[in-house]
């Protein structure tokens, strides 16, 4: 469920992996086995389970991304007894050696997890393979993120967050091949086409898990382009660099530390500083952040965030939603009205 | 500052008042309320290092290098204890803090926003309980320029979870020495684990006395209790265990009942109401009903090792109840509801606390398994704006209605 999975363990031990992305739709099903207060992805989530929607998988990873995530794990283990649940134990805060090292152990604790589970013993080679394999789909997919650098961007948000969730639910070397055809395709399209696409405000996407693709549609369609998401359901989730060497579950447990990080890794600076980055390196004229109700680790950036971002001048919406179509419709006059102010802005520039 | 000179002349008085009644007859509960005054009056104290925390970390390390521990959900409390709370929750919301955080935290942040506490030199989150509590310091740091070192306490009591954990106290005393210059007084860390232990047996012959039917205490005896592990390694820990347990034992032997008949037996899940309400006088005085335990007030782990203090406190630390998963907690409480022939659990469902509401269903299938009714709250238990009497008291007449049918 958590961009801090490394998926290279679980596809060393044979298995596919499948990312949970719950639903966006009305919970029925939730309140039976968690509070209510707890947000979409987690509720959605259960919604699914309970009516045997993800009976196919052959168990289950979590990782204690939250405190509503390490619940999540209890409430699976307690009503929807899988062949296998696993819980990570993701240390927080600035990386030093001694949470590397827990962190590697967290990972070997797995890896003899899985072996288990798999009745297969994961050699050095079969995760370098992983790693090689996994590496590959990185670099792939920012080849296809940098047809957004251009303007206007020669993919949308739209097709980017489609294209993510496939990579969830695909065999990554063809999901990797899917991609080289779409990039060639990409670079090859006619010129006119291009066109067409006007000049939007260029904007990045950024605040809690997000897995809906009609949400980015709902921004692009208020005139806006998504041309970056730094959320781990998005372009985020992609940026992680593990360097291979022989101690590769510590190489693992390095690049997923070091990885961009997310809100409940209490390193906002650093957060921050990505989301700078990105924005500069994307052209962006604004940014929405988008919080979902209940999602207490990105609730409490916000203040910090207001701060810092408006002596820095970039254009900030903040929108917080219940995480269901219904309240994204109710956005669309903000959205609308946020596009608006950044083409005024851009005019005004000129 | 108005607010200030009112919170301080709060502490003056409630540390007066009480001195006199201590000096008219001690009882336990008076002394820790003494204890806990004195305690939360280390805000305005500038002649001693603020150490600034969240609730679950070992404050012995803190006493031991002559810091002030000070837990943020303490302030949350406090000022809501004092009916004042709405002031600081406001605060905190206009600057952005959403209504769905934890209202101890968002309190906590307006108390220190508005300037009344003195300035933390250092500040530490652990892992456990909650992610909110860590994000709280977080922004109080940056407020004061300051970082938070951070604790993670791992979620199973492997050894090697034990050595990563004693590895962060370690560097958790060389980060304090380095921003405070004061160092650690290992005679006082071990004399600390020595006044635990004792305190703990205190503690435990305490609680052994409770399981009586009826219970010598009453449903205020340990109300907020939890607050105890902040005293408990020093010698007024002990001697407050000490005056319960003196206490307990002369109601017994006098054949004096925590209440005059009680009825049924409670035990309250999480957090007490912080501000005034009358849901204790109204299970009391209308159904019989006593909390006769709060399972914050457990004491869950074993003696501890005065020649290895850290390992001791970590060992302590990483087999929290409320840290780690479900499990662990299902399996206490489970236990609790047997030692203390309790008829009913109350779950105060404190909105804003993800950790513990996200298990609620899972706890209450347990307990119901074993024929014990619950009633969730579902309340703040610090911002009274939604706080609903009649409400309340809806839902605690039919709890009580499915206990006296379970019972029956």
């Amino acid at each position: 469920m958590c961009s801090y999975t490394p998926l290279e363990l679980i596809y060393a031990a044979g298995f596919q992996p499948y990312r949970i992305e719950g639903h966006a739709r009305e919970v029925n099903n939730s309140d039976s086995y968690t509070h209510a207060n707890m947000c979409q992805v987690v509720r959605s989530t259960i919604d699914i389970a309970a009516e045997g929607g993800y009976d196919f998988l052959d168990g289950i990873i979590f990782v204690n991304s939250c405190d509503a995530m390490r619940r999540l794990h209890d409430v699976w283990k307690n009503f929807f007894p899988s062949k296998f649940i696993h819980l990570i134990d993701l240390p927080k805060g600035d990386i030093d050696p001694i949470r590397q090292a827990y962190l590697r152990e967290e990972f070997q604790r797995l890896k003899k997890a899985l072996e288990k589970q798999a009745s297969k013993k994961i050699q050095y080679d079969d995760i370098k393979k992983a790693v090689d394999t996994y590496k590959e789909s990185r670099k792939l997919f920012h080849q296809m993120n940098s047809l957004r650098l251009s303007a206007p961007p020669s993919i949308s948000g739209c097709e980017i967050m489609q294209l993510i969730s496939e990579f969830y639910s695909s065999d990554p070397i063809l999901w990797n091949e899917r991609v080289r055809t779409l990039i060639y395709e990409k670079n090859h399209v006619n010129s006119n086409e291009k066109i067409n696409k006007n000049g939007k405000p260029r904007v990045l996407l950024s605040g809690s898990p997000l897995y809906n693709v009609d949400f980015v549609s709902l921004v692009e369609n208020c005139g806006l382009s998504v041309v970056y998401e730094d959320i781990c359901t998005g372009s985020k989730f992609f940026d992680l660099n593990v360097r291979t060497s022989e101690d590769i579950l510590n190489s693992l447990s390095e690049a997923y530390l070091n990885k961009s990080p997310c809100a409940r890794m209490m390193k906002i600076e650093e957060r921050i500083a990505n989301i700078y980055d990105a924005a500069k390196k994307y052209n962006v004229d604004g940014m929405i952040h988008h919080t979902l109700k209940f999602c207490d680790t990105y609730l409490l950036d916000i203040p910090r965030l207001k701060e810092i971002m408006g002596k820095n001048g970039l254009s900030v919406l903040f929108l917080e939603t219940d995480g269901r179509l219904g309240s994204f419709d109710q956005m669309k006059t903000r959205l609308e009205a946020f596009n608006e102010m950044l083409e005024n802005k851009k005019w005004s520039e000129l | 500052m108005m607010e200030k000179i009112m919170l301080q002349n709060y502490f003056k008085q409630s540390v007066s008042a009480l001195e006199k009644k201590l000096n008219q007859k001690v009882t336990g509960r008076r002394r820790f309320v003494y204890e806990m005054i004195k305690y939360g009056s280390r805000i305005f104290n500038n002649d001693r290092i603020l150490g600034l925390t969240n609730a679950f970390v070992p404050y012995e390390i803190f006493d031991s290098m002559n810091i002030s521990g000070m837990f943020i959900e303490y302030l949350g409390a406090l000022i809501s204890l004092l009916d004042n709370s709405e002031m600081f929750i406001k605060e905190a919301e206009n600057m952005g803090y959403s209504t769905d955080n934890c209202s101890y935290h968002r309190a906590g942040i307006g108390l220190i926003m508005k300037g009344l506490i003195t300035e933390p030199e250092i500040l530490v989150g652990s892992s456990i309980p909650c992610d909110g509590s860590v994000k709280t310091l977080k922004r109080i740091g940056e407020f004061y320029n300051k970082d938070v070192f951070i604790i993670n306490v791992p979620i199973d009591a492997s050894e090697s979870s034990l050595d990563y954990l004693v590895k962060q106290y370690e560097n958790l005393i060389d980060y304090i020495e380095d921003k405070t210059g004061n160092k650690l007084d290992e005679h006082k860390l071990k004399k600390s684990i020595e006044y635990n232990n004792q305190a703990r047996e205190y503690m435990l012959e305490t609680y052994e006395l409770c399981k009586n039917v009826p219970s010598p205490s009453n449903s205020r005896d340990f109300n907020n209790f939890i607050i105890f592990m902040t005293t408990r390694g020093t010698k007024e820990g002990v001697e407050i265990a000490k005056i319960y347990r003196d206490e307990l034992h002369e109601r017994i032997n006098n054949g004096i009942s925590g209440m005059a008949d009680e009825k049924h037996r409670l035990l309250w899940f999480q957090n007490r109401i912080q501000f005034k309400n009358n849901v204790v006088n109204h299970l009391e005085e209308q159904y019989g009903a006593k909390i006769v335990f709060d399972e914050l007030n457990q004491i869950w782990w074993e003696p501890m090792n005065e020649d290895d203090p850290l390992r001791s406190y970590a060992k302590q630390w990483i087999n929290c109840p409320a840290g780690g998963t479900a499990e662990r907690r299902i399996k206490h409480l489970t236990q609790l509801v047997k030692d203390y022939k309790i008829d009913g659990v109350i779950n105060s469902g404190h909105l804003g606390c993800r950790q513990s509401l996200g298990e609620s269903v899972i706890i209450k299938n347990a307990l119901q398994k074993m024929g014990i009714p619950v009633v969730e709250l579902n309340i703040d238990c610090v911002d009274k704006r939604n706080y609903s009497p009649g409400q309340l008291h809806t839902r605690i007449e039919a709890f009580m209605e499915m206990l006296e049918n379970a019972k029956n």
